[in-house]
């Protein structure tokens, strides 16, 4: 199993991160536009007067930090070699602080809402699902896919516009912005963990309510399949209990495509993620890098990119490794 | 004595889509009655409605099937049942699997994949006799399996780990734990490769010799039919139409369509092509008016297009439904025909 599961899951994250990471480097220097330039534009704009030989030695130190010296090969190379010894390069907005520490700070808020939301929403999902396809025609369950189907199209910035305008707006119940209260004291006490978890409610709840109806309906059209299948049949006809044939043979065989789909929709839920953390301003990846957007921050895009990469990745790979606990066929090949 | 008793059996697909109703008269109109004891063999080409009869008789009745008429009577020794009219889920689930069970067509995958063997047994035994693992259940299912020939050490397996003709075995297994009194194989042998066959049709022999149950044997394959079956009723697009002890029908067929079926068999030591029945089976949504073989028939007569030939006793256990066979009866009804014009 090691050989024909592993093995190929291992190279084939390899070959995405190397390509991944590989195109962050390309990118940028297909782009018309000259960061170091830019820079320097700036400055000069903001009114700062520069000798010609001071300007000259800026553009050369800007180079470095950017890593735009030398020929392309070599500076792919060094890009490698910085990349390893964990060293983003210093943001420009908030320099000198390194990327990497900037990064540091904002992930565990993103790591934190994609877990929350995610377990949330896959957990309920998926159990309403297999409710639905154990007794389809109950009047709840044709309501649950009605609200399914009619949430689905929803884009993640509009939930969470709406919910924020509702709860926090007109009526105040949340905070409208923040991962804490300003002034709080940072620690592990229950005042603390309240205020984190008033302040991660709305956007959880964005995230849940959406994705909910994705995993419902995804657990609906694999169960449905599951029903005709075989051995839920003989299930029945050898006079097993509703109960037993829902949990042990329908829900059991549909867990593994809903992990699958996991794996598959990790990445557009990270996107989710970012958009909505900027809606609440949420001090996580996504409202760093709409931050660095608009300050045109090189450096900080690319890390955060390269995170990203990185984070997807490696969950699908996690996603991935977890399928041979739940499938006996591919545990024993 | 009979153990089943099926009368006047109705079960369509009823299919509704974009407001026009598709009804397929799977079975339509089936009598019989099973002796206890006995195997019952059931034959037809593919599509005319075997494996309706059997969800039917054993009230695996949902959507798209329905019953419109006629009743399955069950007649066991402590009590008679129509398990037609039970009325709970829950009864009928206390009868299915444990006073009726089924084996399925070979090419069926009816092991829950991602459980071990072992699990399927305790689903079974735990439903009907409440016995939860333990020594007692290990004790019960190590004798049946033993006593069928299998390898304790298979109830550790899953499924895919073991090969097609072993897996059949299983589910005759566990068809079989709990000695039900009817036992319905549909296809038991098809999709496996002869010698499995030959030993599948062995360990349905065994099983009957030592629990003394009645059998439903169905399938298209009349060779099955001639090594296991006391009587044999031959189906054609949802009816039955002629029903005899298999030696009966095997030396004196006398429906056409018996026939056809019996001169597609290869004979020993034949080893001309054999052709295949000629025609195809009719459609059930549009069957054929009158006798449904009406178009196929190499002696069809005019009167074969206008009526349905009804189940007649032609010889003693020997029934027909063919105009062929009531040919006296035939000429009094044309003369009485004469006589009204
Ligand atoms: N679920 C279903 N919905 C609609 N028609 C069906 C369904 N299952 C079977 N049929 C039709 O009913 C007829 C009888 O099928 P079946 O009982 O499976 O035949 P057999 O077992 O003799 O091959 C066929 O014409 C088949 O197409
Ligand atoms: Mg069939």
């Amino acid at each position: 199993m090691f050989k024909k599961f592993f093995i190929p899951r291992l190279i084939q994250y390899f070959t995405v991160l190397f390509i991944g990471i590989t195109l962050v480097f390309v990118i940028p220097r297909l782009l018309p536009s000259d960061p170091v330039a830019t820079q320097l534009q700036r400055m000069t704009a903001q009114g700062q007067y520069l000798d010609p030989a001071a300007v000259e030695e800026l553009r050369e130190s800007l180079e470095e930090l950017y890593g735009l010296k030398g020929g392309m090969l070599q500076q792919y190379l060094s890009y490698w070699k910085r990349l390893f010894s964990g060293d983003l390069g210093p943001s420009f907005t908030q320099f000198p602080t390194p990327v990497i520490s900037l990064i540091k700070m904002s992930l565990p808020w993103t790591v934190g809402l994609l877990l929350a939301s995610l377990s949330i929403s896959w957990i309920i999902g998926t159990i309403l699902g297999g409710v639905k396809v154990s007794f389809p025609n109950s009047l709840v369950a044709r309501a649950m896919e009605l609200v399914a189907m009619g949430m689905r199209p929803i884009p993640y910035y509009i939930m969470a516009l709406v919910l924020l305008i509702l709860l926090s707006f007109i009526f105040p119940i949340f905070p409208m912005a923040g991962g804490y209260s300003v002034g709080s004291k940072v620690g592990l006490n229950m005042r603390f963990i309240k205020d984190l978890l008033r302040h991660a409610f709305l956007p959880i709840l964005s995230m849940v309510v959406l994705e909910i109806g994705g995993w419902f309906l995804q657990m609906r059209n694999v169960a449905s399949n599951l029903v005709e299948e075989d051995y839920v049949v003989y299930a029945e006809a050898s006079g097993l209990p509703k109960s037993k044939i829902v949990f042990r043979y329908i829900m059991r065989n549909a867990i593994i495509p809903q992990i699958t789909g996991l794996g598959l929709n990790i990445g557009f839920i990270f996107g989710g993620a970012l958009i909505t953390e900027i809606v609440f301003s949420y001090p996580g990846m996504g409202t760093l890098l709409y931050s660095a957007i608009l300050a045109g921050d090189y450096n900080l895009i690319m890390g955060i990119n390269i995170f990203s990469i990185v984070g997807v990745s490696t969950a699908m790979l996690i996603i991935d490794l977890l399928y041979p606990l739940l499938d006996p066929r591919v545990r024993y090949q | 004595m009979s153990i089943l008793s099926v009368e006047n059996l109705k079960a369509h697909y009823v299919t509704e889509k974009r407001r026009k109703i598709t009804r397929v008269l799977a079975v339509d109109g089936v009598t019989f009655h099973i002796n206890k004891n006995e195997i019952y063999g059931i034959a037809g080409e593919s599509g005319c409605g075997k494996s309706t009869l059997l969800k039917a008789m054993s009230g695996l009745i949902k959507p798209p099937l329905q019953v419109l008429e006629g009743e399955v009577k069950y007649h066991f020794d402590d009590r008679e049942l129509d398990i037609l009219a039970l009325r709970g889920e829950k009864e009928r689930r206390e009868i299915r699997g444990a006073r009726i069970s089924h084996i399925p067509q070979g090419s069926m995958s009816v092991l829950n994949p991602v459980r071990r063997i072992r699990k399927s047994f305790e689903d079974i035994v735990g439903t009907h006799l409440g016995i939860r693992g333990g020594s007692e259940f290990e004790e019960l299912v190590k004798s049946h399996i033993e006593a069928l020939g299998l390898d304790w050490n298979v109830m550790h397996s899953f499924p895919h780990q073991l090969s097609g003709g072993m897996r059949q075995r299983i589910t005759i297994a566990l068809a079989t734990i709990l000695k039900p009194d009817v036992i319905f194989a549909d296809e038991p042998t098809t999709a496996l490769d002869v010698v499995v066959q030959r030993g599948v049709v062995q360990l349905i022999k065994k099983i009957k010799q030592e629990q003394q149950n009645t059998m439903v044997i169905v399938t298209h394959d009349l060779a099955i039919h001639a090594n296991l079956c006391d009587r044999l009723a031959i189906m054609y697009a949802g009816r039955i139409v002629e029903e005899a002890n298999v030696d009966d029908m095997f030396q004196t067929p006398k429906h056409p369509y018996t026939e056809m079926l019996l001169n597609s068999l290869p004979t020993l030591g034949d080893r001309s092509v054999r052709e295949s029945a000629p025609g195809a089976p009719p459609s059930l949504v549009n069957p054929p008016s009158g006798c449904r073989f009406h178009p196929r028939c190499p002696k069809v007569m005019e009167k074969c297009r206008l009526e349905v030939p009804e189940l007649i006793e032609v010889e003693s256990g020997h029934q027909v439904a063919c105009f062929l066979q009531e040919g006296r009866v035939y000429e009094q009804t044309r003369e009485l025909g004469a006589n009204y014009h």
